[in-house]
């Protein structure tokens, strides 16, 4: 791959975040998925970082020399998927 | 890190990274120290508004209106797109007895200065076309604003870079040592910096940094869980509340004394949409310790609490949902100034005003801190306004 083709390499699909505009936040202090994700939108979309999530980890990996284990993040909070507001209704309150 | 500072600022929220900046723009050699990323406490998990109308008609809303100016130009300032905008904010009203209390309020905003104006119905649908039909008006200020919090942090953050200031996240503050009567250093999990001064910017957390050095700083954390929806073709201008938000806020004994689980947990209607098209539908108020997670019920309760104000949110997906600790006081203001340690500085306790107030308060703070007092007497906001009280 030459080295104009991977500037253009999107990593989040659904906020249309590059792998070059991650290398830069990582280059400005931003090392970790919640500071990326700050700071571009990386993992912010409508799939909550489904996809890119690990491939940030990795970016972030190969630029700071920090483990994978020490980069993705413990928790994922619910919903798992989208899902319509109106479901609620009629809970108890 | 560093081995030495003028001052030390800890916190890299909104409102440390707004001191720290004022700071440096008077030339002052500043570090901030954050535990985690900047903005991950609760800049970064509230809502977008910088709302006047929820002020309490005082000072406190006279500091709400002096920020808010500042907040027109920051974008400018900061050469940071913070996503400042000026749409205004509605609060609605749903019954005759929120008619009468909004009523007293809007007398009150008037005469320190807000302009605010009462709606019927049929002007608040005309703004607000989503409304559901029940409500019976609202008030609308043409001075509320929006702004995104992460982005007005980061701003603030990457202006005081620039002016010098030194950043380091990822560093928490293990302990502060006081030698006769002053501070000589902060202790953090990198090592120690030599200092004579520090400004507590830690939010809820705040107690736990007074305790460093034997203060009693009386914040509490007060969860908010907010709901993020999908991103959406513009349904809603500017801010929205409900006026049992309102209700809520200033008299807590509504909340205290109320039967139903909605309002013990402080439901009441908050409402944005980012420029990303996403909507923060909040939100709880509660005291649930430094628990930051969310709950089903209290989601479930602020989803049926919008739908009920704005039926088309029904048809519209919710992607995520999360919770901030804000730092609340006994009396709902912000604790500002110094302390009675020498060199010990704390601007923490702005419950859900953080966002709407730190612009002022960066300023303010940065005066007290160089040339010991504001421009405007702060004392109502110093911390001895507590003593003798449990």
């Amino acid at each position: 791959m030459t080295e104009t083709n991977k500037k253009e390499v999107i990593i989040c699909r659904c906020e249309d975040v590059s792998e070059a505009e991650i290398k830069q936040a990582i280059a400005e202090g931003f090392t970790t998925i919640n500071a990326i994700k700050k700071r571009l939108r990386a993992g912010m979309g409508l799939c909550q970082g489904r996809t890119c999530q690990k491939l940030v980890a990795r970016i972030i990996a190969q630029e700071t020399g920090k483990s994978m284990e020490e980069i993705l993040l413990p928790t994922t909070r619910p919903p798992v998927r989208p899902i319509v507001m109106g479901a609620f209704e009629g809970e108890d309150k | 890190m560093r081995k030495t500072a003028e001052i030390v600022v800890i916190g890299g929220g909104v409102i440390g990274t707004s001191i720290a900046y004022y700071l440096a723009k008077e030339g002052r050699d500043v570090v901030i120290l954050e535990k985690g990323d900047l903005a991950s406490g609760s800049s970064g998990a509230c809502d977008k508004a910088i709302l006047m109308q929820s002020k309490k008609p005082g000072i406190h809303l006279e500091l709400a209106l002096k920020s808010a100016e500042i907040y027109k130009t920051l974008t400018d300032e900061l050469e940071y797109p913070i996503e400042y905008a000026n749409d205004g904010g509605m609060i609605v009203i749903e019954t005759e007895e929120e008619l009468a209390v909004m009523k007293q309020f809007v007398k009150k905003q008037r005469e320190i200065g807000l302009g605010v104006e009462l709606l019927d119905g049929k002007q608040a649908r005309s703004i607000q076309p989503a409304l559901a039909d029940h409500i019976i008006g609202a008030t609308h200020s043409d001075q509320d604003a929006q702004v995104n919090p992460i982005h007005a942090t980061l701003g603030f953050a990457t202006s005081a870079k620039r002016l010098g200031v030194e950043i380091y996240q990822q560093t928490e503050v293990t302990g502060i040592k006081v030698v006769s009567g002053a501070i000589t250093a902060v202790e953090t999990t990198r090592g120690q910096i030599s200092t004579r001064n520090v400004v507590n910017c830690t939010g809820a957390y705040a107690p736990f940094l007074g305790r460093m050095v034997g203060l009693n700083i009386p914040i509490r954390p007060r969860r908010g869980q907010i709901v993020i929806s999908e991103p959406m073709p513009k349904l809603i201008k500017g801010d929205m509340l409900s006026a049992k938000y309102i209700a809520a806020k200033h008299n807590p004994d509504i909340v205290e004394k109320a039967k139903d689980k909605a309002t013990q947990m402080g439901i009441g209607l908050s409402l944005g949409q980012a420029d990303s098209g996403n909507l923060l539908i909040g939100a709880s108020r509660e005291f649930v310790g430094y628990d930051k997670s969310t709950t089903y019920e209290a989601l479930s309760a602020i989803i049926q609490n919008a739908i009920r104000i704005i039926p088309a949110l029904k048809n519209i997906n919710m992607i995520r949902n999360f919770a901030g600790l804000r730092p609340s006081t006994m009396d709902g203001l912000p604790i500002l100034g110094g302390t009675e340690l020498d060199g010990y500085y704390i601007a923490a306790g702005h419950e859900g005003d953080g966002i709407a107030l730190a612009p002022i308060t960066g300023q303010f703070m940065a005066e007290i801190i160089c040339q010991g007092k504001s421009s405007i007497d702060l004392s109502l906001f110093h911390i001895s306004r507590f003593d003798g009280q449990k």
